[in-house]
């Protein structure tokens, strides 16, 4: 597995896969802490819930279409040079599958840490009131991982899959519409569209009241028994893909 | 003769089509196996299924004395390189960047590299990104990388598909050259026989997805008959004279055909022309070229 690891980090050379990664991590960032510089007293004794509740709605809006471009970056070589008969004669077709899944997760995984990193950042760098939740911020950080890895590997196998890279970025822009519209729809709707899941997990809601325009959040139950179905649906979404990946015939 | 690829039966179908049926495919050891026959007619499914990269519906594949399975594959496949229709390539890497990739997951030496590079003859270009090859040169490198790991079977697939004419003869002579070079066995596709012809030492050709000849090149020429035909001063006379005197002929081309070449035939037939006073202008042998053998094979002419 070493052997097509490495492998794999020859072939990304001069595909800045890091640089879609990190402009897409800045991006969340920025634009999740970009209303805390007008933060007053009051904003800051909720700084860390605030940017709890925004940025999975950000991750909703940005990681479906940022996880497919870097899906199809990381795929699109393959069908271009026409590559896999010749890689399945050095390599097992599911192990190729495998290891470019894991390249994929490593550059989610960079997202989580990038935005995970950033909170904590913005907390210092704004003078955050507000007691960090340690608990909030690695559900967060799972949360992004959990929905990001279920998205991630329907991207990776629509890559594969399609000559064309034009679908698979499509559906992740799609995605971006779908997850964020579904969320003005009661969670019973909401919880039907993959996309959403980046806020589903979110164990915090919030009350505005209109008329003193007064924002409070509040703690919720994590929805233990959701995630965990969402879990077993991801092991389903990957056996799925990969067992579509070996049936192709290249 | 010890064979390094046998088949046995192979068969292969799309929506009950069968492209490849029945094939009992024999490739000599040290051969160049020239792998013949028209477009469409199941080479490049053979050599998938060779590889592994298609599965048949029936039948069994043999490759250096061990039966391909699913277990063994990758096992059997270290000792094989192929080329496959058009050139896999990475075309954002260099051309050593490339062969790094498939030296990785072969595990072989990187000294390696080099060797193939001057193999060939791609030392030059291997900083170059493979994207701005030509043709020709990303043909050579997919040769380059097939040959990585020093395997003792090569497979390759219409090599020479969409070179120009100095291309072609360069792939020819690098392909002849291996088997003294390197001490494996090839077997090449092509749909053009004068290829095969000028490669090959032994040759199956396939039409229809069925193996309808195969052994040495030099049994293919043997079937190459000769024919005789001659020249009269009255041909139809000639063939009437002939008939009545037991030797067979007919008019073909404005020239009397002889059915019976053997040397007593020959000279009886000159003799009783003499006699009946038909002019002999000329007496002419030819043999059958690859490409009638082959349109007598198959039924079809072919693209040369």
């Amino acid at each position: 597995m070493s052997r097509q690891f490495y492998a794999e980090r020859i072939k990304a050379r001069r595909r800045h896969v890091w640089a879609v990664t990190a402009a897409l991590g800045l991006a969340l960032l920025l634009w999740s802490t970009f209303n805390l510089r007008n933060a007053d007293a009051e904003d800051l004794a909720t700084g860390y819930s605030t940017l709890f509740y925004q940025i999975p709605l950000l991750n909703t809006v940005l990681l479906p279409l940022g996880l497919a471009v870097i899906a199809s970056r990381l795929c699109d070589w393959e069908i271009r040079g026409n590559t896999l008969k010749l890689l399945c004669t050095l390599q097992k077709k599911s192990a190729f599958y495998d290891c470019k899944l894991l390249m994929g997760l490593g550059y989610l995984f960079s997202i989580a840490l990038m935005e995970t990193a950033g909170i904590l950042a913005a907390g210092i760098f704004y003078h955050f009131t507000e007691k960090l939740d340690v608990r909030l911020l690695l559900l967060h950080f799972t949360e992004i991982i959990a929905a990001g890895t279920a998205l991630y590997i329907f991207q990776q196998t629509l890559s594969l899959l399609w000559k064309d890279q034009l679908l698979p970025l499509a559906m992740g822009l799609v995605g971006s519409f779908a997850g964020l519209f579904s969320l003005f729809f009661p969670k019973g709707i909401s919880r039907l569209v993959p996309w959403s899941y980046f806020c589903q997990f979110t164990p915090l809601a919030m009350d505005w009241d209109p008329e003193t325009r007064v924002q409070t959040f509040y703690a919720t139950p994590f929805p233990t028994k959701l995630f965990l179905g969402f879990l077993a649906a991801t092991v389903c979404v990957y056996i799925l893909g990969r067992t579509l990946f070996l049936r192709k015939e290249v | 003769m010890e064979m390094i690829v046998k088949t046995g039966s192979l068969t292969k179908s799309y929506s009950h089509k069968p492209v490849v049926d029945n094939l009992d495919m024999l490739v000599p050891t040290g051969s160049i196996y020239g792998f013949l026959g028209p477009n469409g007619a199941g080479k490049s499914t053979t050599l998938k299924m060779l590889l592994g990269l298609i599965h048949p519906q029936q039948g069994h594949i043999q490759i250096f004395g061990k039966t391909l399975d699913t277990k063994n594959r990758l096992k059997i496949l270290q000792n094989i390189g192929s080329l496959i229709e058009s050139p896999s390539y990475y075309g954002h890497l260099t051309g050593r960047e490339n062969l790094e990739i498939v030296r990785t997951l072969k595990n072989a030496p990187p000294q390696e590299i080099d060797h193939v590079l001057r193999l060939v003859r791609m030392e030059d270009q291997q900083h170059k990104k493979a994207g701005h090859y030509s043709l020709g040169m990303k043909q050579r490198l997919g040769l380059a990388a097939a040959l990585l790991g020093q395997p003792r079977l090569l497979l390759l697939d219409e090599p020479t598909n969409g070179l120009d004419p100095a291309g072609i003869q360069e792939m020819r002579e690098l392909i002849t050259s291996l088997p003294r070079q390197a001490d494996m066995t090839i077997i090449v596709s092509s749909h053009l026989l004068s290829e095969i012809d000028q490669m090959a030492t032994h040759v199956g050709i396939i039409d229809k997805g069925q193996l309808i000849f195969q052994d040495s090149l030099s049994s293919l020429h043997e079937h190459s008959r000769c024919r005789l035909h001659l020249r009269t001063t009255d041909n139809s006379g000639a063939v009437s004279a002939l008939t009545q005197k037991g030797i067979p002929a007919m008019e073909e081309d404005d020239r009397v055909l002889l059915r019976n070449t053997d040397d007593d035939s020959v000279a009886r037939a000159i003799r009783h022309l003499v006699y009946a006073g038909i002019g002999i202008w000329r007496v002419e042998e030819t043999q059958m070229s690859l490409e009638d053998i082959f349109l007598k094979l198959t039924g079809k002419k072919v693209s040369l």
